[in-house]
């Protein structure tokens, strides 16, 4: 049974309290208009959007934990913010109270070549760090697709993915170290400029991917990795989904190189993005497309890794591989992968985005059950994303000609089919989305309550009051 | 037929960044490639290939590392490259460029088409192609957006005007510049690739052609560049207004006035 959580409302009393320790103009408050900016994250839509009572905006940690201090006392529930970039609600504030947005503190505190680390805080945007590591030729290599938008912080806080992930990993390979503000105040240094360390529980990743529910983080140690000096990407057209799918695994295992990233299109999502960019790619007759980029020190040994690669797909029926090797074309063909989203939001906004993940030999088999479940129900389910790593991003679109109160009904009886496959492959509910309240229902299909227990008696060991981020991932 | 395409390799422009004491181009960390609108003249080449049968040359100006903007060429389909490079060459001009060229279109042998881009994206100037014409006594069409016919003496297109399109018959050889229009590239493929790696590329100095080494280089060029900068457009914007229908008129008024003061009407 969920327990109720009664909590309390920000009252002018607060407010001004608030703006004592952020001083005045941090704070936004009785203020609708501009309020309404921290409602909602990028999920299309405005379902799961929900207005905060006050915005808070501070520039130390100290002040972060002075505002928890509050919140304790007099029980008001906190939703922290970073770029505002995610997709599953993790900063939208469902219970109302105090929104915190880190959005100030966006320093590069230091850079440490000779450990390979860097210290940033939370509000920096992700793309900022790599950029500043250009010219010691070193990059951070965790990040997402949104990488021009979106906070580090957000990033640790949802443990984001991207198209990197199969040679780099995700993020949380890369957080060594956290600065943690407490939900209950308190300020705690975890891990730090270490590469072992036993020392105790690893609470650094346990906080990575706590979707803000365990605390923030005021500071954050990432480690670095030398900058690769050149880069190819091959564009492989298929004759159908299942030539492109099942040859996934086969790349790294029969090849022995690990491409940075593969990913994978299917003919709706080309067909939509092309036609959206008004590209001329003969996709006509291609059933799907797999987009695999390499990198490394030298242009020679990316040549050697992506003749090889090619010559192996060519064998297996690929219908055409592309080359794209320097920043006009790597452009070109990168511009496709990454419109596709836009161009169906275009389409139509009744849309549900999926960020279905399975063991990466599972694909084939999970994307055909997709489709046909898909065709059962009559509606488009274009796939793309990930698939070196398991990860598919699905779009369920609603067809035009449905009312709303057709497609309320029957999406979540697709989305029940769609899950239960996933599962019993040993997929999970979402790869780097993450679950927010979004998701939340649909986790008993894919943990146990066991599981589940184990998450309420940390997240109340963190939170005895659960005033931070309430109401995400699952209910106490 | 055989088809000459002059191509060059230009900083990629997205990436360039101007240092602001200098007024020059920073090139560092910036990569090379082919110019975006000599892409179009290479796809138009490949077109004509596949419709009506041509053997295709890409020939390219500059420093040797330009060898990698004709490989790309040869990847995206075309048969053979040559590049045209010599210290002696460095700070020409068009006119000059246009006269080395030619020099080695001419050795390259027979050609009965030479398709150019529009213009290049760094130097802007859009005087390659009519120059080489001139300098081969050829006719030239430019502007080109579409291929409408071609036979061994002629070829017929249609070429972009202010107002419009219009069709011209060329008699062959001749050179075309092309624009956009003429339909998207096409991407480089892996068995190209592989194709351009192992393709000799033509390679072509000073001693291989027959040129008047008074014209070529920078001590070679008319043109002299006095100096650089941004030209600055100034344009005002005045709006005339008619709070209600009944001053129409006296609203048109006024504007015909202002225009007949700027001398845009006649008074």
């Amino acid at each position: 049974m969920v327990k109720q959580y009664e909590y309390n409302q920000v009252t002018s009393l607060i407010a001004d309290e608030l703006r004592k320790i952020v001083g005045e103009k941090y704070v936004i408050y009785r203020d609708e208009e501009k309020l309404e900016p921290f409602s909602r994250d990028e999920i299309p839509g405005t379902k799961y959007r929900h207005m905060p009572e006050a915005v808070v905006r501070p520039a130390t940690a100290q002040e972060i934990a002075a505002i928890m201090k509050i919140a304790n006392r007099e029980k008001i529930p906190v939703t922290p913010r970073g770029a505002g970039s995610g997709l599953s609600g993790g900063a939208v504030p469902t219970h109302g109270g105090i929104v915190v947005s880190v959005d100030r503190m966006n320093r590069i505190l230091e850079l440490d070549t000779e450990n390979m680390m860097i210290t940033v805080e939370p509000g920096v945007v992700s793309n900022e760090i790599n950029e500043y590591l250009k010219e010691y030729d070193l990059f951070y290599a965790g990040y997402p697709m949104s990488l021009e938008t979106c906070f580090i912080g957000g990033n640790v806080a949802e443990n984001a993915g991207g198209g990197k992930a199969v040679k780099y990993g995700v993020t949380s390979r890369y957080v060594l170290g956290l600065e943690v503000v407490t939900p209950t105040g308190e300020i705690v240094e975890m891990g730090g400029k270490l590469i072992k360390d036993v020392t105790g529980y690893n609470l650094v990743q346990l906080m990575v991917g706590s979707e803000g529910t365990l605390g923030f983080f005021s500071k954050i140690v990432l480690k670095l990795t030398p900058l690769p000096k050149a880069q190819a990407d091959l564009l492989c057209l298929f004759n159908t989904i299942e030539d492109a799918v099942e040859l996934v695994p086969k790349i790294m295992t029969q090849t022995g190189i690990t491409p940075t990233s593969m990913e994978f299109m299917d003919r709706n999502s080309v067909k939509a993005a092309c036609d959206y960019l008004n590209e001329s790619l003969p996709y006509e007759k291609c059933g799907a497309m797999l987009l695999l980029t390499f990198d490394g020190p030298t242009r020679e040994q990316v040549e050697h890794d992506y003749e090889l690669v090619g010559k192996f797909i060519e064998k297996h029926g690929a219908q055409e591989i592309y080359v794209a090797d320097n920043p006009a074309t790597t452009e070109r063909v990168w511009k496709i992968r990454r419109n596709i989203g836009e161009a169906y939001n275009i389409f139509s906004s009744r849309q549900s985005g999926e960020d279905l993940v399975v063991p990466p030999a599972e694909i084939p088999a999970m994307l055909e059950n997709l489709q046909q479940t898909a065709a059962d129900f009559g509606v488009m389910a274009p796939c793309f994303g990930h698939a070196g790593d398991g990860n598919i991003h699905a779009r369920i679109v609603c067809p035009p000609e449905w009312s709303d109160e057709k497609w309320e009904k029957t999406l979540p009886q697709i989305l029940e089919k769609v899950y239960a496959d996933v599962s019993a492959r040993g997929g999970r509910l979402s790869g780097e989305h993450g679950i927010g309240h979004k998701r939340k229902k649909y986790m008993g299909h894919f943990v146990s309550q066991e599981y589940l227990n184990l998450l309420r008696g940390i997240k109340l060991a963190f939170d005895p009051e659960n005033i931070m981020n309430p109401g995400k991932i699952f209910d106490l | 037929m055989r088809i000459a395409v002059c191509i060059k390799q230009v900083p990629d422009t997205k990436s360039v960044k101007m240092d602001p004491t200098t007024g020059t181009v920073v090139r560092k960390g910036v990569q090379s490639i082919v110019n975006p609108l000599d892409l179009y003249a290479l796809e138009t080449a490949l077109q004509m290939k596949e419709t009506y049968g041509a053997e295709t040359v890409a020939v390219s100006m500059g420093p040797p590392q330009a060898i990698e903007a004709v490989k790309e060429a040869i990847a995206m389909g075309i048969d053979g490259g040559a590049l045209i490079s010599d210290r002696a060459f460095a700070g020409s001009d068009t006119w000059a460029t246009a006269y080395i060229l030619a020099a080695a279109i001419k050795q390259l042998g027979h050609f009965d088409l030479i398709i150019c881009g529009e213009r290049a994206t760094d130097g802007d100037t859009g005087q390659i192609g009519p120059e080489i014409a001139a300098e081969l006594d050829m006719p030239t069409v430019t502007y080109v957006n579409k291929l409408i016919a071609a036979e061994a003496k002629a070829v017929k297109v249609s070429r972009l005007v202010e107002d419009g399109a219009e069709e011209v018959a060329m008699e062959l050889p001749g050179v075309l510049t092309v624009v956009k229009e003429v339909g998207e590239p096409r991407l480089p493929t892996l068995r190209g690739k592989l194709k351009a790696k192992s393709t000799e590329i033509t390679s072509m100095a000073l001693k291989d052609l027959e040129l008047n080494t008074s014209y070529i280089g920078l001590k070679g060029s008319p043109t002299r560049v006095v100096k650089i900068f941004q030209p600055k457009v100034v344009r005002e914007c005045r709006k005339v207004y008619a709070e209600n229908e009944g001053m129409v008129e006296e609203a048109v008024e006024q504007l015909v006035g202002f225009l007949k003061s700027r001398e845009v009407l006649a008074s």
